[in-house]
């Protein structure tokens, strides 16, 4: 690990300020689970890091007129503990809850979830974020287990490593940054996320000189669930993650929103999925269907095509599970 | 009955040679075989010792192929393995051993023919996989003294892995003695100790208790002759107990351990004992050829391709046990250690830059406490087993469960996943194909 400057400014103003205005020259440190590992491997060598510890407006789940907010500084645990949160979004605690490490839940904060880089074995062993040698894209010909499914014709092949995610884009949630001088905008969470077109780019819209300081949920009245397939029972990335949200009247679906993870460079929103449940009476065969159109516009790289049946799988369930909430 | 096993395998060494597995494994009776084995050489590191080089792999092999068969007989798997016991070089041995683990994970309760019948997704099924080893005791040589205070130490150049070796030396020693496990001293680890060998081939037991109980016992031979006088008796006389030295045909002609090495003056006793591996086995204080039964009951979600371990049971015979709760211990670090390599293990290179891709714990998996299951463990001791000897234990136990449980797996899905680690894209890949290879 280089040496780098350490700082934990006590405002917001003062942080934002202490950021650099292009990537790399300055990292954000929240709970340091994805940081500190990418310091240690090398893949970021800042000259200077920003903690936000000692900021504790960022910190905390209050139950607001129209929705939940949630600080960006706020921890896996404490999300999958509130009972607020498990009371009307249980896709957000499954997700939560699905990182499964006590050790990480209590540091791992939700706007660290949300801006942790890829664990791209290529990219986490020094190959830059399109796994290129050379001309030759190593995850392309090489070992894609665990890659994308979706977007694969682009240079960029991971899958996007947040767990929390696709359960925040379901659920309709908006994400607050704050950039130099206090200046602030809003991002609907299905916004957030891009797929970077260099290796100057990152997986978010996120600018260098900016922090994610909280969450809105609105309180729609949507059921929802996540359900996540992964190898280990304990502490283990997914193969993939389905978190679903839709209204229920008289039986029948609408607002209907199906997102996956961890089968495209970003959270992946399953339009025809979704389409397939609005209007319809939820049973076991419409959750099939849905599970079957997620699938559409899927293209498997050399060795990730088992990604496929398994995904129908985690929408059928995950369908299941929020109709019966 | 058995009648011939053909074999073709293929496997690498790295850069170095290679040796095929032993095939049929356990089975070494069956009257016809071939084995064809063939070495491919990689860019990558030699090969290294894993616990029980090239048995896993033997295993796995013979009782897959075996649980097929079994399986395309339409025969329960468990009668087809007793059927054939007597291809084995100890029938007795492995009857009692099959028949001890089957009563253990409830088989006949639970066993079905091959391709679980109960309807949805979750498949549960049972497997079977017996093991062999040779272990006897590597050469080994131990200084035992005893101190005119009082104090013993047991001094050898060996070490412990972490498995007991401190442990079962001192129970050795103190019991030769007749004294507390506190009041001996056991040292390892260094080179001015008399040589002991390395541990390997599960070999140390062997060694260092014939090296201890050799040293303890010529030690404690000197100090009767010292004390004999004082007791009015001779030293065949003497027994050494509960901390006294007394007359063995008049327990109330005794002395304290203390006072009786008070007598020593100012010079310790300090007696070598030496662990000859030919001559020990001869004597029947070590031996060789120890056998083992596990079996393993899984679920498997054919959707998402996962394996859950329900339960796994090992029954294992290594002759006479010193200490029965590390010799347990051995065993259950030997099952989470299999779980490990049959659902999880695996290191990934990549075929462009050679460079491995998971040389970290998180992609590179272990198994965790959530994934293994509920585990058993019964040791066979008593008659028959006792009277051979020590014999090795760290390597037996860790062959069978990638067998174990891949059969296991086959008989909850009705199809082989041909490859271990059992990761759900290979379960997933392998239900896609319908059990074909290619």
């Amino acid at each position: 690990m280089k040496s780098f400057e350490y700082v934990a400014p006590k405002s917001l103003k003062e942080a934002t300020g202490m950021l650099a205005e292009t990537w790399g020259d300055t990292e954000i440190l929240a709970g340091g689970t994805d940081l500190v590992t990418g310091l240690k491997q090398g893949i970021t060598e800042p000259k200077r890091v920003v903690s936000l510890r000692n900021l504790p407006e960022l910190r905390g789940i209050k139950s607001e007129q129209g929705g939940v907010r949630l600080g960006s500084m706020t921890t896996l645990a404490e999300l999958s503990e509130s009972s607020i949160l498990k009371r009307e979004f249980p896709s957000l605690v499954t997700a939560a809850k699905g990182v499964s490490s006590p050790q990480i839940m209590s540091v791992g904060t939700v706007g660290g979830d949300l801006c942790q880089r890829p664990r791209c074995w290529y990219f986490r062993n020094g190959y830059g974020l399109f796994a290129k040698q050379g001309e030759n894209s190593l995850a392309r010909t090489g070992e894609n287990r665990y890659h994308a499914i979706f977007a694969t014709d682009g240079p960029a092949l991971f899958v996007s490593p947040s767990g929390l995610a696709p359960a925040f884009i379901a659920l309709g949630a908006t994400i607050t940054v704050s950039g130099p001088n206090g200046r602030s905008r809003k991002i609907a969470a299905a916004d957030f996320f891009q797929i970077p077109k260099s290796q100057d780019e990152r997986e978010t819209v996120l600018r260098p000189n900016e922090i994610l300081t909280e969450i809105f949920i609105p309180s729609a009245g949507l059921r929802n669930a996540t359900y996540e397939i992964r190898h280990r029972h304990g502490l283990d990335w997914p193969y993939v993650t389905t978190s679903v949200a839709f209204k229920v009247k008289d039986g029948v679906a609408s607002d209907a929103k199906v997102v996956l993870g961890h089968v495209a460079p970003t959270p992946w929103m399953a339009r025809d999925a979704s389409n397939t449940l609005n209007g319809a009476r939820i049973d076991d065969n419409l959750a099939s269907k849905s599970a079957e159109a997620a699938t559409k516009g899927a293209n498997p790289l050399s060795q990730n095509a088992y990604k496929v049946p398994m995904l129908k799988a985690a929408v059928r369930r995950a369908v299941l599970a929020a109709a019966a909430g | 009955m058995i009648k011939a096993v053909e074999t073709e395998v293929w496997g690498t060494g790295g850069n170095q040679g290679y040796n095929p597995p032993p095939i049929p494994y356990v089975f070494t009776k069956v009257p016809n075989t071939r084995l064809i084995g063939k070495g491919i050489r990689t860019n990558r590191g030699e090969q290294r010792a894993w616990r029980a080089p090239n048995h896993p792999q033997a295993c796995f092999l013979t009782m897959a192929a075996l649980e097929d068969a079994a399986a395309a007989l339409k025969m329960d798997a468990l009668q087809f393995f007793l059927k054939n016991v007597s291809l084995t070089d100890r029938a007795e041995v492995y009857t009692e051993e099959l028949n001890k683990a089957a009563e253990l994970i409830g088989y006949h309760q639970k066993a079905h023919l091959r391709g679980d019948p109960k309807p949805g997704p979750v498949k549960r099924g049972l497997g079977i996989a017996m093991h062999t080893w040779g272990g006897r005791g590597h050469p080994s040589e131990c200084d035992v003294t005893i101190h005119p205070d009082g104090a013993v130490e047991a001094k050898l150049g060996s070490q412990d892995l972490g498995t007991g070796t401190r442990t079962v030396i001192r129970m050795i020693v103190a019991e030769t003695l007749g004294l507390p496990l506190d009041a001996v001293d056991v040292r390892l680890g260094k080179n001015d100790y008399p040589r002991s060998g390395a541990s390997g081939g599960s070999t140390t037991i062997g060694g260092v208790s014939v090296s201890s109980r050799k040293a303890a016992t010529e030690a404690l031979n000197a100090l009767l002759s010292t004390v004999a006088p004082r007791l009015g008796t001779g030293a065949d006389n003497l027994e050494a107990t509960a901390g006294v030295i007394r007359q063995a045909d008049n327990p109330g002609n005794k002395i304290p351990w203390k006072e009786a090495c008070r007598l020593l003056g100012a010079t310790p006793i300090t007696k070598r004992g030496v662990n000859n591996p030919g001559e020990s086995q001869a004597a029947h204080l070590i031996d060789q050829g120890v056998g083992g039964v596990q079996m393993a009951d899984v679920s498997v979600d054919v959707e998402t391709g996962v394996v859950t371990m329900n339960e796994m049971v090992a029954v294992q015979d290594c002759g006479l046990i010193i200490n029965l709760k590390t010799a347990e211990s051995q065993v259950f670090g030997a099952l989470i250690m299999g779980i490990t390599y049959s659902l999880y293990e695996e290191a990934v290179y990549d075929s462009f830059t050679g460079r491995m891709l998971n040389a970290d714990m998180e992609f590179y998996r272990l198994a965790g406490i959530k994934d293994v299951g509920s585990l058993k463990v019964h040791m066979m001791t008593g008659e028959g087993y006792d009277e051979r000897g020590v014999i090795g234990l760290g390597e037996p136990p860790v062959i069978s469960p990638g067998a174990a449980i891949s059969n296991a797996v086959a008989n909850a899905l009705g199809l082989r996943v041909p490859e271990l680690p059992l990761t759900p894209d290979r379960v997933l890949t392998a239900l896609q194909k319908g059990g074909k290879l290619v």
